[in-house]
Parts: C-alpha cells; structure tokens; sequence
C-alpha cells in the first residue's frame, strides 16, 4: 500500500516512538490522526506536523475506554474521509518483581500489586485491542484499504522486571496472527497486520536512564547503539508499502544479545 | 475566519491556502482539512468536528471546596447551580417525565 494520500491513526502519537511514526507519516504524503493522552503533547505534534506542511488532527484519547477509542476513529474519518494507517503506540511501563524478599529473614516482604499490574494490560493489551478492534471496523466498513500495527517489543522474550509489561507485549506480538486468521475466515481482504516489536529505542524515557545502564543496555546490542525511533518508524513504512507482510511481528532490534552473544 | 464557543472553549476555523484549520485559542486541533470545499461547507464540517473531538457529556462542576456548610466532620460541597451547563435532572433529562 502506498503511503501517500493515505490516512493514519497513531495512538501514543504525542512523544517517542509514536511521534517519530507520526512525522514519517506526514513526509510520505500521509495525513495524520494523533491520538495521546496529554492535549500538551498533542498541540505540540500537530503544531509542528502544519509546519511540516502536512494535514492532521489531533484528539486526546485514553485507549482503554471504548468511548475514547469509539471517538478518535469517528473524528479520524470526519476529518479525512477514510481510515488506512493504524499504528498502536500507545504504552506505558510499571516495572517491579512479582516478589521482593527481605534480606534478613528471607521471606517476602513485597509482592507486585494490582496498581502495577492492571494498567499496564489495560493500555498495553486491552487499548491495543480496542484500538485494533474499532479501526478495523471502520476500515472494513468503509471498504477502505488498511493495515493494523500493534506495536510489541523485544521484551516479549521475557524480561524480568516487566512480568506485566512482558506479557502484554507477548500477547500484542500474537495478534497479527489471530487477527488475519480470523480475516481469512471471514473473508475480509483489504486489511493486513502487522506487528512491529522495537529494540531499546532511544526514546526520552530510555534516554533518560541511569547512563550506566545504558551502557549496559548498548553492550548486549550487536549494532552498538540504541535504536532511532526514526528507524522504527522507517521498518512500519516498509511493512506498509510491502504487501507481502503480513500476519507476523518484525523485530527491530540492532541485534540485541542474550550474554553470550545469543540473539534474543 | 469563523470564530464559536462550544463547551466553554473558544475555537476558530481559519483559511490556510486551499484547506482550513481549526484553532482552539492558540492551539491547533487540526490543520490542512476539506481542502478545495466551500467556505459554508467547511465551516459546518469543522464545527461537527469539534463536537466529536471534544464531546460533551456530564459535566462536573464543583464541588466548591470553601462552601461554609458542614455537619460534624463531613463537609458538603454542593454544585455551582449557577453555571451554564449545569443540568437538573428534573428539567433538562429526556428521560425524566417534566411537571
């Protein structure tokens, strides 16, 4: 599909990697639905997008309410008349291990809470889904060419930390599979899926850790460096333009390594 | 230029080359849309637009946290009566029989 003249939807699209999909976008001739949870970030990224010269509007959206999501696809297709591009980038991370024991007595003096666990699958899995879920409604409807991204992460493999976040991502990464087996069936054709699972991205979040962990991060990473959220953005141009894509979830990695030098 | 109040914000619906924009105060909602359509047309899309972006519900107004009424520890905020979208459920809800 070609990406000029098309009309896209990016959740989380106020900063990070959303912001960067966004603006790669607008450069080949998209227009643009940001949809983000702060108006702040919003008015800036539409802002700089009519400075670009593009077209694109902006709706403040919590993914998890079926209002919200029921409200960005209508506002998309007010605006622009049809509904193409879907990129799912909205996430947020609550990291902590399921257990923490006390070091004197050894027995467990925390364990993960719900306030760590459910927002996590509510954006992460619950948003994407409804996300998915009402942009593919409109598409079929519409007779629309389209194409669904959800967005994973290499932490699906299973990060410790991150059991909330872990498991979303492996469910998201799982996605394009059900979804375009179930499209097979019903005889849906004009709208593929396809999972993008990013590396460690240098988005402001990862770009603000502990330097030193960052170092860390990069030594596992064969390319040596974090990855450019312009270069996410740039593989799901790809997946948009090649047809041939579909049903599966590309990494974007740089190469990241188990030690030992197994990629992960 | 076309200027509206709607939910208490103010919006404009601007002409940039062939398409329009919608501001809401210095804020750009959208940019570049219904390129080539009329002034009028343009205009009554951009207002429906509004109203689908920013929708309007119940809106909570209040409470007023320096009301003076408490009893015993519990002090009770009442809604401001007074504002414009506040609604009494008695006359302005459909689904309430008027008298």
């Amino acid at each position: 599909m070609e990406i000029k003249g098309k009309v896209a939807l990016v959740t989380g699209g106020g900063n990070g990697i959303g912001e960067a999909v966004a603006k790669y976008l607008v450069k080949n001739g998209a227009k643009l639905a940001i949809v983000d949870m702060s108006q702040k970030n919003i008015d800036r990224v539409v802002g700089e997008i009519k400075a670009m010269g593009g077209e694109a509007i902006g709706v403040q959206g919590n993914v998890t309410s079926e209002a919200d999501t029921a409200k960005f696809v209508k506002a998309t297709v007010e605006a622009f008349g049809q509904l193409n591009i879907v990129v799912a980038c909205a996430g947020i991370i609550k990291d902590s291990f399921l257990l923490t024991l006390d070091k004197e007595t050894g027995k467990v003096s925390r364990k993960m809470g719900l306030d760590k666990w459910q927002p996590v699958l509510d954006v992460n899995l619950t948003g994407t889904f409804l996300t998915l879920r009402d942009c593919a409604e409109a598409m079929v409807n519409g007779g629309w060419e389209g194409i669904l991204v959800p967005i994973s992460s290499v932490n699906k493999a299973g990060q410790t930390g991150q059991l909330n976040y872990s498991s979303t991502k492996v469910a998201d990464a799982l996605l394009p599979k059900i979804i375009i087996g179930e499209f097979l069936i019903r005889g849906i054709k004009n709208v593929r899926c396809v999972g993008i699972a990013p590396g460690y991205t240098a988005t402001p979040m990862v770009a603000g850790m502990n330097q030193d962990a960052l170092k860390a991060i990069c030594a596992d990473v064969h390319l040596g460096r974090l990855i450019e959220p312009e270069e996410i953005a740039r593989a799901i141009g790809h997946a948009i333009e090649n047809e041939a894509i579909n049903a599966t979830t590309l990494e974007v990695t740089g190469g990241l390594c188990y030690k030992g030098g197994i990629a992960k | 230029m076309k200027s509206f109040t709607y939910n208490d914000m103010q919006f404009t619906v601007e002409k940039a080359g062939n398409a329009w924009d919608i501001k809401n105060g210095a804020a750009i909602v959208a940019a570049g849309l219904f390129p080539g359509v009329a002034d009028a047309d343009a205009e009554a899309k951009a207002v429906a637009l509004v109203k689908t972006i920013f929708p309007v519900g119940v809106k909570v107004v209040g409470p007023d946290v320096n009301h003076p009424i408490t009893v015993g520890d519990i002090k009770y905020f009442p809604p401001a009566v007074n504002h414009a979208n506040f609604v009494y459920w008695n006359k302005d809800s459909s689904s309430q029989a008027k008298w």
